[in-house]
């Protein structure tokens, strides 16, 4: 546990570049300043760790490196996805308090390989003490010669700027990222052209999740294979979860991929007294929920998650315990995507809006016996046709729960109120 | 160029090309509400998905590039079932208000309905509803319609070049309006509501007249400009009702100014002109047209006195006549053996004025690299020209300006010369002198005194530098004291430099003027000398002579003290017409009338009449040709005006030419530029309520700095030359520029 963002949290003044440089940090980049690191290099060993993109759609980072053109001498950059707004979610948050510095070296050793002397950390708009942190730290790392142009006599230049976002979740899209750091409203662009042709300002960018680059350091300290080892197959090394919900101790876990659920639940206390789990949403919240059965069946990596019929996600494990009411759940969450839907295109701008008046309606007492395919019809109307994912995350759980808790549903529609007498 | 499969055929493509524009070439039809060909892909209808081999999402056919062996079903269950689920989001909570709405019968959604949409809505929530905002005078708008598609916010930025509509707010509260509460300003703002599909920007001035299919269509050509620009008049029982863009990509592409749009509503003004009129011991009589053209010809043949010469007859045109119509008033009264014909009734010294030709097509202006503007404020006195150089400058090409006053333009001015008018001359003669020293040239002795200055060493390097690059001579230098020689200066700097020239002074259908040679004969008069002179006779061909001459009052006072006999022919009534002529002959005004409009390149346009002329008003042409046969002149027998065209194709004149000479004078008085607001160029515009309404209609303004204000011992309360000042340190020292919606300035002024 806690061996590789953590790996530092228990110690005083975990942040500061003298905790990180004390445990080994920076030792990476320092090899790369002295010339003794290629790029290629960099991108097998990440290939060999089987690090997959942190921020939920969990695409090979090494990979994702090599799709940028390099080897052209055109401006590039790389941005630090800390925009961290999916209901569930809340381990970047704490890489930022407590690691920060980590982050800074896995962007410059990300702007190195991809020679992209300029990175941005676009940092969540309600995020400030992770703000200020990240700051002291990069001032740090600017006063210590870390960071600036042509660092310690060496050809290798790297800036790194923060942005602080205002309180948006599309922006954590990475087009819609894009575009709010480039001053402008925050709505997904369409694809393709993707960021790694065209991307922030019109030239190749690759975005992470703050996870993945803090993750990176670590990785080329110990080893590739070192990391891998750590998890399991097609799911390498440790991952952080936030397990909040119906538990005793909701935290954020740094563990081995692969561990059981169960093993997951117990680290944070367990559910809580007297209550029975009822669901699990193992990947935030616009991943399908799960059975109690289920998740108590599933193990903490993509397969098993995808096994089990959800997905790994952002690694946001939302615990519900036999007071949730699952109508009154989703419709929260279907009120979240409503709000959050950017607007510009139609099946999601519309569709949200549609989807969460209607779970109203059945709230309000007034839902009829159609309302449920209805329901479903509109969600797998949405599904697939938006410009950006979101449009998804907002479909997704309308399926799972409609699916998982019917009879809850179809109870509320038929006595106007909630099956679970005592929802809290 | 490799082959794609859609829908089962094999269809070529071109590497770079979105899959919308194969399918739209070959007639394959994708719905779509988002995507214009004009505009910027925003793929955000998801209207046009389709269903491409290999991808696991629907996608959408205007963003999506092709790539070789791409297959693709537009209609298969895939593609037909994300269509309809668009469709039925965009229609959850639009109001389906087509009854009440001008848009129906032309709706982009309504007609993608009918095949896509349910019949029976699932949607039983409450629908949403948007407040509309006042954009001004020319567009209705209607929001809660509004399908979010942005084309008008993307014609905005991209196109009118500013951004003036915008979306607010996220989700399902976005809205699109416009960020300002000043309404829109654009010129080009009309063409907003061609690009909406559904009926959320209307026509104010049409709003809930007739609905579309009572219309009929008539292709025309609208004559405010130098382009021509091709357009549709709809009209409805002899009244034209609206007027839309036509396609016509040399041309104006799918835009028109507000002008070309807006400008028919003056058409059925109160106060057109109707009936022949004569007057009789001072008073006007309604008479029939034979005793009004009988009154004409005896009235014409009287004034030509014992000596039967047509010497002391004048005749005078304003800019907008037809081809046709100068060509036959001039061959009337040339066969009359009268030379004095002038149509620049707006310029001080015609021996002293632009005589330039335009040598570069409308298509090829927006591929330039370099454009020097002299004396233009583009973007209002040539909207679609200046639509074509700021496609130039956003691919990249530059834009320098001499101009005596700081514009507002739309486009990225690359080095802005603000100078007075008398140092334009020197400026234009400075860079020519540097053109000519670094190209290893001889340098004529009128230029060798020149210290050459920085500006102008700037100015002949992009020239010199430029591969295709044109200068553009504007109206605001006619009536320069050095207009002759800046013109020189212009076409022997283009020669040197290797660039083509557009000649912006050449307004409405002035070079349909020279080509039928309406202008002075070889001993005629021009002008001013008739206006000097003790003339007998004056044809006055659709003349408003306070707008029209130079300098009103004495042109007003020359017509009416001398007791000469003045036919006009007027489309519309005015006063001083009425106290000068003898003889008023109402005749058609724009869309009234077939003829000739030929433009900027050359091109000629020739277009049908759209309507009839109203009551008793006829088309010019035909009038001429009446008065024609009642003088007796032989070779008038037209059966209609294409034979007109004919004969005046194979008689085309020559207008002035460039000279390569210079001899600049100095001045050192205040200048003065009278420029009449763009909404004010010709009678029918001044006629056209709601135009007059806008912003722009409303420019009436002598602006001036605080250092020539108060030489001339004025504030900003007061008038100049009948004009509210503006004190604003825009404009050059020593400079007024007057942008006026009222009359031209008049004799104790000028
Ligand atoms: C609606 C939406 C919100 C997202 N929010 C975040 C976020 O807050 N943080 C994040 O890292 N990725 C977020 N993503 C995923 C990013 O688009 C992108 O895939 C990710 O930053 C890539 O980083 P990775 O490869 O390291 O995972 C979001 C995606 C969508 C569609
Ligand atoms: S799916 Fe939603 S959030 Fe994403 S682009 Fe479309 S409207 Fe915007
Ligand atoms: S036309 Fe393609 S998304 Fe709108």
């Amino acid at each position: 546990m806690n061996e590789v963002c953590f790996k530092n949290i228990d110690k005083k003044e975990p942040w500061s570049l003298s905790t990180y440089e004390a445990s080994g940090g920076y030792s990476v980049w320092r090899k790369i300043l002295k010339g003794e690191l290629s790029p290629e290099n960099i991108i097998d060993e990440l290939k060999a760790s089987g690090l997959r993109g942190r921020g939920g759609a969990g695409f090979p980072t090494g990979l994702k490196w090599s799709f940028m053109p390099r080897n052209s001498d055109i401006q590039k950059y790389v941005v630090c996805n800390s925009d961290e707004g999916e209901p569930g979610t809340c381990k970047d948050r704490d890489i930022l308090r407590f690691n920060p510095h980590s982050v800074i070296e896995g962007m410059a050793i990300g702007g190195y390989v991809m020679k992209a002397s300029v990175g941005y950390n676009y940092i969540r708009g309600e995020f400030m003490e992770p703000f200020y942190r990240f700051e002291a730290a990069l001032k740090e790392a600017y006063k210590t010669g870390l960071l600036g142009k042509n660092i310690s006599g060496s050809s290798v230049s790297f800036d790194l700027y923060t942005h602080l976002g205002a309180g948006a979740y599309i922006c954590g899209e990475e087009t819609a990222l894009i575009e709010s750091l480039e001053g402008k409203k925050g709505q997904p662009r369409f694809k393709p052209p993707f960021p790694a042709n065209v991307g922030l300002y019109g030239k190749p960018t690759t975005v992470n999740n703050t996870e993945s680059f803090a993750s990176v350091p670590e990785i080329l300290a110990k080893g590739g294979k070192w990391f891998h080892d750590l998890g399991v197959k097609n799911s390498g090394g440790c991952k952080l979860f936030s397990v909040t919900g119906h538990v005793k101790r909701p935290a954020n876990f740094e563990v081995p991929m692969g561990i059981p659920f169960k093993d997951l639940l117990d680290m944070a206390g367990g559910i809580r007294d007297g209550r029975k789990l009822k669901a699990v949403i193992p990947g935030g919240s616009s991943t399908p929920v799960l059975t109690a059965d289920e998740a108590l069946a599933m193990n903490m990596d993509y397969d098993s998650i995808e096994n089990a019929g959800s997905m790994l996600g952002a690694g946001s494990v939302i615990v519900m315990d036999d007071s949730t009411c699952m109508v009154k759940t989703l419709t929260r969450l279907a009120h979240f995507y409503y709000d959050e839907s950017c607007g510009q295109c139609t099946p999601c701008r519309e569709g949200t809006g549609w989807l969460y008046r209607i779970l109203k309606r059945i709230m309000d007492g007034d839902g009829k016996s159609g309302d449920l395919d209805l329901l479903n019809n509109v969600g797998s109307n949405i599904l697939g046709n938006t410009i950006c994912a979101l449009g998804d995350a907002a479909a997704m759980p309308v399926e799972s729960f409609l699916r998982n808790f019917s009879e809850e549903f179809e109870y509320y529609i038929e006595n106007g109120k909630s099956m679970v007498k005592d929802n809290v | 160029m490799f082959e794609i499969e859609i829908d089962g055929k094999l269809v070529n493509a071109e590497a770079g090309e979105k899959l919308i524009e194969v399918t739209d070439r070959v007639g394959i039809s994708v719905p779509r509400f988002c995507y214009h060909e004009k505009l910027s892909v925003a793929a955000n209808c998801r209207m046009c998905l389709v269903d491409v081999e290999g991808a696991p999402k629907p996608q959408p056919a205007c963003s999506t590039p092709v790539s070789e062996g791409m297959k693709v079903s537009t209609q298969n269950e895939k593609a037909k079932s994300a269509q309809k689920s668009v469709m039925e989001f965009l229609l959850i909570n639009h109001p389906l208000d087509c009854p009440i709405c001008d848009q129906g019968g032309e709706c982009e959604l309504q007609d993608v309905a009918m095949s896509y949409g349910s019949n029976v809505s699932r949607f039983n929530e409450g629908k949403r509803v948007i407040a509309d905002s006042n954009i001004g005078a020319l567009i209705h708008t209607d929001m809660t319609r509004c399908i979010h598609c942005t084309r008008c916010v993307r014609f905005g930025t991209e196109i009118a070049g500013i951004m003036e509509m915008g979306g607010t707010g996220r989700g399902e509260s976005l809205k699109i309006e416009p960020f300002l509460n000043e309404g829109i300003q654009s010129e080009l703002s009309g063409n907003m509501i061609d690009v909406c599909p559904v009926g959320a920007l209307t026509s104010k001035p049409f709003r809930y007249e007739l609905r579309s299919w009572q219309m009929n269509s008539t292709e025309s050509i609208a004559r405010h400009d130098l382009v021509g620009s091709n357009i549709n008049v709809q009209t409805y029982k002899g009244k034209v009702k609206r007027i839309v863009a036509r396609s016509n990509d040399s041309v104006n592409e799918t835009w028109i100014s507000d002008r070309d749009r807006f400008s028919y509503e003056g058409l059925s003004h109160s106060n057109r002109l109707l009936k022949p009129q004569v007057k009789f011991d001072g008073t006007w009589k309604e008479v029939s047209w034979e005793v009004a053209l009988d009154f004409c010809v005896k009235g014409l043949l009287r004034s030509a006195g014992e000596s039967n010469s047509m010497n002391s007859l004048g005749v005078l045109a304003s800019k907008t006549a037809t081809l046709e119509e100068y060509y036959l008033l001039q061959k009337l009264v040339s066969e009359l053996g009268c030379e004095n014909i002038d149509y620049r009734l707006g310029v001080k010294d015609t021996k002293n004025t632009i005589n330039l030709e335009s040598n570069v097509k409308l298509s090829d202006l927006e591929k330039i690299d370099h454009a020097l503007i002299v004396g233009s404020y583009t973007r209002l006195e040539q909207p679609m020209i200046n639509h074509r150089l700021r496609k130039a400058a956003l691919r990249g090409g530059t834009v320098d300006v001499i101009n005596s006053m700081q514009f507002d333009f739309n486009l990225a001015l690359n080095n802005e010369n603000i100078i007075i008018p008398c140092e334009i001359a020197n400026l234009l003669a400075s860079t020519l002198k540097v053109v000519l020293e670094s190209t290893n040239q001889d340098v004529p002795e009128e230029l060798n005194k020149l210290t050459i200055t920085k500006s102008a060493t700037k100015i002949a390097k992009k020239l010199l530098s430029s591969d295709a690059s044109v200068i553009v001579l504007g109206e605001h230098v006619i009536n320069n004291d050095n207009a002759k020689n800046i013109s020189n200066l212009v076409a022997m700097l283009a020669k040197n430099t290797n660039s083509s020239t557009l000649n912006l002074s050449k307004t409405g259908n002035s070079i349909a003027a020279d080509i039928a040679g309406f202008f002075p004969g070889k001993d005629g008069l021009d002008v001013n000398s008739m206006l000097g002179k003790d003339m007998n006779a004056y044809i006055m061909f659709d003349v408003y002579p306070e707008y029209d001459f130079h300098n009103s009052s004495t042109a007003i006072k020359a017509l009416s003290d001398k007791n000469s006999f003045i036919v006009s022919m007027n489309s519309f009534y005015n006063n001083n017409v009425a106290d000068y002529s003898d003889v008023m002959l109402p005749i058609s005004s724009y869309y009234e009338t077939s003829g000739t409009h030929v433009n900027i390149e050359g091109e000629f346009q020739t277009f049908a009449a759209s309507v009839k002329a109203p009551q008793e008003s006829k088309p010019a042409w035909k009038v001429i040709k009446v008065l024609a046969d009642l003088l007796d002149i032989s070779g008038f027998n037209y059966s209609d005006s294409s034979n007109v065209l004919e004969e005046a194709k194979h008689n085309i004149k020559q207008g002035h030419r460039a000279e390569e000479s210079i001899n600049i004078t100095d001045t050192n008085s205040v200048e003065v530029i009278w420029q009449p607001s763009p909404y004010s160029i010709d009678a029918l515009l001044r006629h056209s309520d709601s135009l007059q309404e806008t912003k722009i209609g409303q420019i009436n303004k002598a602006t001036m700095n605080s250092s020539t204000a108060k030489h001339l011992n004025l504030g900003d309360k007061d008038d100049y030359l009948g004009v509210p000042v503006v004190i604003s340190s825009l404009v050059a020292n020593n400079c007024v520029f007057i942008n006026a919606n009222k009359s031209t300035p008049s004799e104790e002024q000028a």
